[in-house]
């Protein structure tokens, strides 16, 4: 591991890093138990500072967090390798969090050796994947009031991607995804209408095989965006077949 | 970012994670304490709600106290807060509490949400006010010294008496300004890449004196 990313973790645990910094960090983290540890300690420590902002909130806002918690099962504790069933835990339409579906772990990467290029999916609002840690990037695009999604499941892994015109960003959440060979990452692109592919950052997959992140550059209607798989570091152009592409019109 | 990390497996980790954990402790406020707050989650992940409105009460002074701080505006913060406790209520089951405290947990959650939501929908308007953030640091620093000050802010208040100026600055910034190291690093007319060294050592110095065993 590249000792110059030990020191990002203070800036990680105050959320300061910027969104490729954030990305490429959760990537060491995954494989970094020092870093893990020290971010822990060093969250719990700048969480501590929050009691220096103490203010109570009006009345209304827990008469709104408690009416809105009535209308939304809290999510069953994660189980491992099992498969969650297709249709039957979308959230009530009156909930304004529709989580990630959690999807075993599948042969995905060895399967889409060949390109998938894939229709768009459901429509959802998803500030939150299953993995709490790196929920962000979704947020953020997201939070624009124009945020589209488009997802799709492949194998029992899931790729989520968020656009907002407005923002002209997108954001990915995988779930279920086997992590990056070794000497291997996963490299997300902007793939333009005559096919070519400007590259767009990379998304690191913990150990539960969830990430996310959020596209560097700009993202426009025509473009599509897709994932491939390139080594440490990431490639000028993609160097495989994309295992996922979704559209984002 | 805690709930979700992998287990330990290195004694380091283990003796990282105890530290974490008492340093958390100290931080959970007068109305409950740690094992109490972990208790209300691991009832909520049942579904009950009675549970959370404890938790609600318990964390919600300081967990929106922390959002407005760094989102400022008042109705995106109460926006921000409830989006922060839906969340937690879905995700309660995925808290554990050998991983932190509860508090740590739902404060991490909230800056993460706080500070997306305002690098998303207000970046340019902050950008603006950068100057006048910095004063509004200052001021705060020496205003919110009162009555009500709890115990916990006392004694966070000291120990941040023992980071360097620039360290304070640094750690202030980037947590309750919600500013990225880059604009830190602007803000405070550093070398850019230096403010991240300077929020980790002050982190670090803060976590030492915040009494976690050695």
């Amino acid at each position: 591991m590249s000792p110059d990313l030990h020191h990002l973790s203070g800036a990680y645990a105050v959320d300061a890093l910027d969104d490729a910094e954030r990305a490429s960090f959760e990537q060491h983290l995954a494989g970094c138990a020092d870093c893990r540890a020290e971010v822990a300690e060093l969250s719990a420590t700048a969480g501590s500072l929050a009691s220096l902002a103490e203010t109570t909130p009006p009345p209304s806002l827990r008469a709104s967090v408690l009416s809105g918690i009535a209308q939304v099962r809290p999510i069953p504790p994660p189980t491992e390798n099992v498969a969650a069933p297709a249709d039957d835990d979308e959230p009530d339409a009156g909930g304004t969090v529709v989580p990630i579906r959690r999807r075993p772990r599948t042969a995905w990467f060895a399967a889409a050796a060949a390109a998938a290029v894939i229709a768009i999916g459901g429509l959802a609002w998803s500030p939150w994947s299953d993995d709490t840690g790196s929920q962000s990037p979704m947020a953020q695009v997201t939070a624009a009031a124009d945020a589209m999604t488009v997802s799709t499941t492949k194998d029992g892994a899931t790729a989520e991607v968020a656009y907002s015109k407005q923002l002209a960003k997108a954001a990915i959440s995988v779930t279920g995804m086997p992590p990056a060979p070794d000497g291997m990452t996963y490299q997300l692109w902007y793939v333009g209408q005559g096919g070519t592919a400007t590259p767009a950052g990379l998304l690191g997959v913990d150990a539960e095989g969830s990430g996310q992140a959020l596209l560097t550059g700009q993202a426009t209607p025509t473009d599509k965006v897709a994932m491939t798989v390139e080594p440490a570091g990431g490639s000028a152009q993609p160097t495989t077949d994309p295992l996922v592409v979704l559209s984002l019109a | 970012m805690m709930g979700d990390m992998p287990a330990a497996s290195s004694g380091a980790t283990a003796s990282g994670e105890a530290a974490a954990s008492t340093a958390a402790a100290s931080t959970a406020g007068a109305s409950a304490t740690g094992a109490e707050l972990a208790d209300l989650l691991r009832r909520s992940a049942r579904g009950d709600e009675t549970a959370f409105a404890a938790l609600y009460d318990a964390t919600s002074r300081r967990l929106f106290g922390l959002v407005l701080r760094v989102v400022r505006d008042h109705a995106m913060s109460e926006e921000v807060t409830q989006e922060v406790y839906l969340d937690v209520w879905r995700h309660c089951a995925r808290f554990d509490p050998q991983r932190g405290s509860a508090i740590s947990w739902l404060m991490t959650i909230a800056h993460r949400t706080a500070v997306d939501r305002v690098r998303a929908s207000e970046a340019s308007r902050r950008r603006d006010d950068a100057h006048a953030a910095t004063q509004q640091d200052v001021e705060f620093d020496t205003t919110a010294e009162s009555a009500q000050a709890s115990l916990e802010a006392q004694r966070v208040r000291r120990a941040l008496t023992t980071l360097t100026d620039a360290q304070r600055s640094a750690v202030e910034l980037a947590y309750l300004g919600g500013y990225t190291h880059t604009e830190v690093a602007r803000l405070l007319d550093l070398p850019l890449g230096t403010a991240k060294t300077r929020i980790r050592d002050g982190l670090i110095r803060l976590r030492d004196t915040l009494g976690v065993p050695a």
